[in-house]
């Protein structure tokens, strides 16, 4: 096993993910506590083209399959890339494709899985590794010293972005991607895409999310148009999605959606343990209420204590007049 | 068909989870204890499979502690067949998946479901390393699950980013179940009757020709601790123009967001 970190970059739309820029700044900083070096490994359509832009942000090399690959397919592909590199850590971030892929590849390369970790950094020749369980209730810390790589998927905005200081020049190398017989017995037939301008939950810098407060689904106009000045993404409560006032793709919470964006902001939800099991990881945290003792004010950073159909105009208005 | 349902009796979703004396293990005494919600769905979609495939039976699996084998019980109440309980402290996902497939390598299940999650470790690591232990595609968080007529194969709806996804996966296939898919029936008076009248089979590791190794947890642990508190923020009371243009600041300034 080398001192090398492993990304795992994923694209959309032929487009690397913000995640990517994450995923090699932890790269490059653990690479350098350890005195190893940062690679990346891209599947799929546009991997070629994406894979400059992997070399800037600090790869030292980038392993490009073009081939569309099956999450079975991506396993073995990526086995490739382990057995190549010989990686101590192979980073993710979270997403449907590392959900499929992560956990198989771990056992593949004879490594160890940690999903939704929150910190990571070298650790007594070994990495460290920090990550909610039980829905946040608890935090684990856990050292990983081998057998085999550690495979971990990082929860998003949860670590620092940092360009290098200047462009880095890796090199480009062909991954093969080849789909064995056995890959081809689970394969995607369909994409429905959801037809939305919003940033996708799971990933957005900003997140508004609307309770049962909100009353009714045509009253969740009030937190989209909130969510659209701010650039944002809209998410429910379990208690207004259970209500039926906003789809359950919505849902933040133990039983739907976690997310970590930089600010989440909680309009007219009172902060039931399973709602703040999906978000207590954001960065910052506001709540707009009008009960002063709803348990989600003991987590805000900010609070308003107000009436919710006329702060969110009001705090709309006030965002797109500092937006310019 | 045998159908395979693999469960985990795990704290419940309200319960206060407090590290132990020494902080290397969470302090569960006095916990209230549940079957992990996610394997409910799974339950479920094993019985509505059942029916739909006549002569099938339904095999339930845990691994765990003693008391794990609640899980195994309430998986009788609703109407499996067998049950059983791999006894075993201390292990963590990848062990509980060992010991899982060492028990299906043997009963060659035709479907497999799991609950996309445990919601303590909270891993998603059970289906998809079950899946590779048996050379089995694994199909993660299915929300819509529609099985042909043969039992041959299986269409899968699940949501990802941006969409929905529909997958065709071939039999014998690990199914990971997500919330959605189903209304998990509650078990009858009936079914709780039958479940008292049934045991729940055991099996140590070692029976099941897994090592020590085979158990060794794959993370050293360092500390569980509780989350950080957060120190108090500020609270707002004011006319909505008035808070909202010192929130608005606020993002600017403090958060820079936006």
């Amino acid at each position: 096993m080398s001192n090398d970190i492993l990304v795992v970059a994923e694209l959309k739309d032929g487009q690397l993910k913000k995640s990517a820029h994450e995923l090699l700044s932890v790269a490059r900083k653990l690479a350098g506590e350890l005195g190893g070096k940062a690679h990346a490994a891209v599947l799929g359509a546009g991997a070629s083209g994406a894979a400059g832009e992997l070399a800037e942000w600090g790869a030292e090399s980038v392993l490009a399959g073009e081939a569309p690959a099956g999450a079975l397919a991506a396993v073995r592909a990526l086995a490739g890339a382990v057995a190549s590199k010989q990686p101590r850590a192979v980073l993710f971030g979270v997403s449907a494709f590392s959900r499929d892929v992560a956990a198989r590849l771990a056992a593949r390369a004879g490594g160890a899985l940690a999903s939704d970790a929150i910190g990571l950094k070298a650790e007594g020749g070994g990495l460290q590794v920090v990550r909610p369980v039980c829905a946040g209730r608890a935090i684990l810390t856990a050292n990983h010293a081998g057998p085999g790589p550690l495979v971990a998927t990082l929860r998003a905005n949860s670590f620092e972005i940092a360009k290098p200081a200047a462009p880095g020049a890796g090199t480009v190398e062909a991954l093969e991607v080849t789909a064995a017989e056995a890959d081809l017995r689970v394969s995607v037939k369909e994409f429905v895409a959801t037809k939305s301008e919003r940033p996708e939950l799971t990933e957005a810098s900003i997140v508004v999310s609307g309770g049962r407060s909100l009353g009714s689904a045509e009253h969740f106009k009030v937190i989209y148009a909130l969510a659209d000045a701010m650039g944002a993404a809209a998410g429910a409560s379990r208690a207004a999605v259970d209500a039926g006032y906003a789809p359950h793709a919505m849902q933040v919470g133990q039983t739907g959606k976690t997310v970590s964006p930089a600010l989440y902001v909680a309009c007219g939800i009172s902060g039931a343990i399973q709602h703040l099991a999906g978000m207590r990881t954001s960065k910052y945290i506001v709540a707009i209420n009008k009960d002063p003792n709803a348990t989600i004010f003991k987590l805000a950073d900010f609070g308003i204590v107000g009436d919710l159909f006329e702060v969110c105009p009001a705090l709309a208005a006030e965002v797109k007049k500092l937006r310019g | 068909m045998k159908i395979a349902v693999c469960v985990k009796l795990v704290p419940s979703t309200t319960a206060r989870i407090q590290p132990g004396a020494d902080g290397k293990a969470l302090d569960l005494a006095g916990v209230e204890m549940v079957l992990s919600p996610y394997d409910g769905y799974a339950l479920e979609e094993a019985l509505k499979a059942r029916e739909k495939l006549a002569g099938s039976t339904i095999l339930a699996v845990s691994a765990g502690p003693a008391a794990a084998s609640a899980a195994l019980t309430q998986a009788y109440e609703v109407g499996a067949d067998e049950a059983l309980h791999v006894k075993a402290e201390g292990l963590d996902a990848a062990a509980a998946a060992r010991c899982a497939a060492a028990v299906l390598k043997a009963e060659k299940p035709g479907l497999v479901f799991c609950g996309r999650q445990a919601i303590d470790d909270d891993q998603w690591l059970f289906p998809a390393l079950l899946g590779e232990l048996l050379d089995l595609p694994h199909v993660t968080a299915v929300s819509g699950f529609e099985l042909a007529a043969d039992g041959s194969s299986a269409t899968c709806r699940r949501r990802v980013e941006g969409g929905e996804e529909v997958l065709a996966v071939k039999l014998p296939a690990v199914i990971s179940c997500d919330k959605g898919l189903n209304e998990p029936r509650v078990p009858t008076l009936k079914g709780r009757l039958n479940a008292k009248k049934k045991q729940v089979a055991s099996k140590t590791p070692a029976e099941l020709g897994l090592s020590g190794a085979d158990l060794m947890p794959a993370l050293e642990i360092v500390s569980y601790a509780p989350p950080p508190e957060k120190s108090p923020g500020r609270i707002v009371e004011a006319p909505a123009a008035e808070a909202a243009a010192e929130l608005a600041k606020w993002m600017r300034d403090e958060a820079k967001v936006i």
